[in-house]
């Protein structure tokens, strides 16, 4: 009996088995689905193998900020730009300028090269084309479409304490109502009214809108996809004032243990070869390489869309008083 | 009645004992280093910042939704407790009392344990399938439109039906050792029913009851899962709103100063019921023999009442389950009906790694887990050592404590050397030991209530030292106690991941993570497929270990000795 229990004890204490020299630890927040493709593809092209953990953004700066002396991550790859803002802000991530930084819009990157947009998202309107039949509508092509009280309980979308998506919804409709704080504002109080519920992940009315217990769910480009993938008959609709264009980024972390390793693959993200990537993996988002390829499925959905480009600073040093006042104004009641 | 019996030894002979003192050394070494150590970590990190600062609570204070948020889980805890408590009631004087056919308890048992099993997110989501604006049973059976669900109604009801098992598990061993003859007496001297359950069954389930009332207040004080995806932003609650501090805002602090203040509820409610159950003395089990009577102790319509309540529960509960179970079944659930065991096919293929992850850390929870708790309930409930209240507080922060804020101060604790346990399996172990024996301790004083210390005495004074008196008699007295803490821990095992998504490593992964996974990448299917593996393996746990547990001591306390009716 002791001998197995000293037995178990030896097994459960193995710690993360030795890894080869050049193994890369990645933290990310994209879903397994995007993600996993991508990390499998550099393994395949340089045999350097990846080990990596799916986290919400927040779970994932929350896990590197308390490991921040003894880093388990070398590379945080797949997360809004809010997420990097914050790993920055906590001392967690280092600058590193990858090979192809220079050909990366400046919108695109930190100034000073803390983090760098893999790719650009934005947000789309995703409705439930029976419910919609049901009740005559046609989908919403304007934010102000959503004002109508035919959606009264019937909009579902993300908490902006908790979801880059609510984010991207908050910064779209300050860049729509021409960036008059007030217009917006006083317009999100409205949208409030006919808001069924703020789910707490950015993907979370994608589901409960397929399943039509919401008529419409305003989501990010990639998760609204992912359901339409699934055979949902929903319809994709772009307010044609505009939508934000936010990044996902990737960033070294701060006294990686496999920095070299980890540098190369960042360098990867910005060759076409990877770009490519997020086009034939039918990721839903844009390159920031220029060259990088665009289909013909993601340019014909993006055909409506304006996308307005975002003042990374300006959201660096306004989204915690953003978020504060969506709460103390457009929430409480 | 009469007041408490006397503990078995004096503080000071406890001291000296040669087998006590050394296992409660061991007990607070242990509290100390896995739930004490971790927490004055990140109290240092909340309240310190090259010097002491409030700053974290004075800007919590002064926000509406914190103060909002304390009254609500205040609100929703006490009322989790009592309804839960009620319908666990319910249920175990149904099955204990009631004299059904031995098959109907069976039936009862298996069902009432499915919701204790809800694996993260997939019950609260059914629950919206089946309650929501077009759910099944709103919309497609009742034709109600509109329904909202978000808020204190859907957050109560969910959670309700979530932790009620666990006041049916302890008020079905409570009310079981319930010797018979005591109310036979009541009724010999001439009372009717009502006056025979108000004045001497009821008095003798006051522990039981009052167990129960804070073991779910506690559940409903740290679950953050149901209030995440059903309180909305119209109900907010203190764990929700310590996690939405940490991962929403990126403010560990914050979060950390939130999470502590929810342990002044949880102290209060761990004081309120010590003081509740030990004004009395609920001695049944007494070493002389108590003649095994059938009672009819429930009148026919009082037994109408409770199966009409106990069904309707059922009923709903069943909805939800078989939700899942039709949704791992098709190719996607709502948009193509159509059969496919695509789901179970990555269970079986890429899933396979993190259920044998979970089932061996599991394993090793159970016995681990399991003898912590109930030695720990012994030395609270029988001996007169010294601090056992202290350290019966201690190890329940753990489990008052929001999940995130447990998995950040292990973190925190436990990633430098020389403790630098992440990343191992250990970590996720000492996690789910520390933070879920909860429900084996309280098991074990409770039925340790109602044991007359004279049987150990009469061990004692027959020379048995005291090893011997607790392996020979406590033990097989508190069985149930100790296979309740352990089907406990191995259902959180299989289904907890608030703490554990900051301890999964790369090669320890959790079952829970697949169905997040799952969640995440709206892949529902492939949620409820593993949701029901969970499910299944919980099962067989359970069956596997009454079985273990019936064979090693058949007789005593049987009732109350398997989760199965057996």
């Amino acid at each position: 009996m002791a001998r197995a229990l000293l037995f178990a004890a030896c097994v459960l204490l193995l710690p993360i088995p030795a890894w080869a020299a050049d193994t890369i630890n990645v933290y990310t927040a994209w879903p397994e689905s995007l993600s996993q493709p991508i990390f499998k593809a550099y393994t395949a092209k340089t045999g350097v193998p990846i080990n990596f953990i799916r986290l919400s953004t927040g779970e994932l700066v929350a896990r590197a900020t308390a490991e921040k002396n003894n880093p388990r991550a070398d590379v945080i790859w797949g997360a809004p730009g809010d997420g990097f803002a914050a790993a920055k802000a906590a001392g967690i991530i280092e600058p590193y300028k990858a090979a192809g930084w220079g050909k990366i819009a400046h919108e695109l990157k930190d100034p000073e090269g803390y983090y760098t947009a893999v790719s650009k998202n934005t947000l789309l309107f995703m409705s439930n084309a029976k419910l919609l039949k049901e009740k005559g509508l046609k989908p919403p092509t304007s934010w102000n479409d959503l004002l109508d009280p035919a959606y009264k309980g019937q909009i579902q979308t993300a908490d902006a304490r908790t979801s880059g998506t609510a984010l991207t919804r908050i910064l779209s409709i300050y860049y729509a109502f021409g960036k008059d704080e007030e217009k917006a504002f006083d317009y999100q109080k409205k949208l409030h009214a006919n808001v069924q519920v703020y789910t707490k992940s950015g993907g979370g009315c994608t589901i409960p809108a397929a399943m039509g217990q919401a008529m419409v769910c305003i989501a990010h480009m990639p998760d609204a996809m992912e359901a339409k993938k699934k055979g949902y008959d929903m319809l994709t609709t772009f307010p044609r004032e505009g939508v934000a264009a936010v990044i996902e980024g990737v960033a070294l972390v701060k006294g990686a243990k496999n920095r070299e390793a980890a540098t190369k693959f960042i360098d990867w993200t910005f060759t076409k070869d990877m770009q490519d990537l997020l086009d034939k993996n039918e990721v839903y988002m844009l390159p920031t390489l220029p060259e990088g390829s665009v289909n013909a499925a993601v340019q014909a959905l993006m055909k409506e869309a304006k996308l307005l480009p975002v003042d990374l600073e300006w959201v660096g040093k306004n989204r915690k008083r953003l978020v504060d006042r969506w709460i103390n104004e457009v929430i409480k009641e | 009645m009469s007041p408490a019996p006397a503990p078995v030894s004096s503080p000071r002979a406890a001291l000296r004992d040669p087998v006590l003192a050394p296992v409660v050394v061991l007990l607070w070494a242990a509290v100390a280093l896995f739930v004490l150590y971790p927490v004055t970590r990140l109290l240092a990190l909340t309240f310190w910042d090259d010097g002491p600062t409030l700053a974290a609570v004075v800007e919590l204070v002064g926000s509406w939704q914190h103060r909002r948020a304390l009254w609500n889980s205040l609100a929703l805890a006490g009322l989790v407790g009592a309804a839960g408590t009620a319908l666990g009631f319910a249920f175990a004087l149904l099955a204990v009392r009631a004299n059904l056919p031995r098959w109907v308890g069976t039936v009862l048992d298996t069902i009432v344990l499915l919701p204790l099993i809800s694996p993260p997110f997939t019950a609260a989501i059914a629950l919206i399938f089946a309650l929501g604006p077009r759910g099944l049973i709103s919309y497609h059976v009742f034709g109600i439109a509109g329904l909202n669900i978000y808020g204190l109604g859907g957050t109560l009801l969910s959670e309700t039906l979530t932790y009620f098992p666990i006041a049916y598990l302890t008020l079905k061993g409570v009310l079981a050792n319930i010797d018979p003859t005591l109310e036979d007496g009541g009724f010999s001297l001439g009372a009717r029913r009502w006056r025979v359950f108000r004045t001497i069954t009821v008095p003798l389930a006051v522990p039981g009851i009052a167990n129960s009332f804070l073991l779910l207040t506690a559940a409903s004080l740290a679950d953050f899962a149901t209030p995440l995806i059903l309180g909305g932003t119209k109900f907010p609650v203190l764990p929700t709103q310590a996690f939405l501090q940490i991962t929403g805002l990126y403010d560990m602090r914050g979060g950390a100063a939130l999470s502590f203040l929810l342990l002044v509820p949880a102290l209060a409610v761990f004081v309120a019921q010590r003081w509740w159950t030990e004004r009395r003395s609920v001695i049944t089990v007494t070493g002389k023999a108590g003649a095994a009577t059938r009672v009819r102790s429930l009148s026919p319509g009082a037994v109408a009442a409770l199966v009409l309540v106990c069904a309707l529960t059922v009923l709903l509960v069943l909805t939800f389950y078989l939700l899942i179970v039709f949704a791992s079944m098709v190719r996607a659930l709502g948009a193509d009906n159509s059969f496919s065991s695509a789901h179970y096919a990555h269970v079986f293929s890429g899933g396979l790694k993190a259920i044998r992850d979970t089932l061996v850390i599991a394993a090793v929870c159970m016995p681990v887990g399991g003898l912590f708790a109930v030695v720990l309930g012994y030395v609270v409930a029988r001996t007169r050592f010294p601090g056992r209240r202290a350290l019966e507080f201690a190890a329940m922060i753990n489990y008052a404590l929001p999940g995130t804020i447990v998995g950040i101060a292990y973190l925190v604790a436990f990633n430098d050397p020389p403790l630098a346990l992440t990343g191992t399996a250990f970590i996720l172990v000492i996690c789910y030991v520390f933070r879920y024996s909860l429900a084996g301790t309280r098991t074990t004083t409770a039925l340790l209530a109602q044991v007359d210390p004279s049987i150990e005495e009469a061990s004692a004074s027959l020379g048995a030292r005291r090893d011997v008196t607790f392996r020979r008699i406590v033990l097989p007295l508190i069985r149930p106690a100790l296979l309740a803490g352990m089907t406990v821990l191995f259902i959180r095992a299989m289904t907890a991941i608030s703490a554990t998504i900051f301890l999964v490593s790369l090669s320890w992964s959790l079952v829970t993570v697949r169905i997040l996974e799952g969640i995440t990448n709206l892949e529902l299917g492939q949620a409820s497929a593993f949701s029901v593996m969970v499910i299944l393996l919980v099962y067989a746990a359970v069956v596997l270990s009454s079985l273990i547990m019936r064979r090693l001591n058949a007789g005593s306390l049987g009732q109350a000795g398997t989760l199965l009716g057996g």
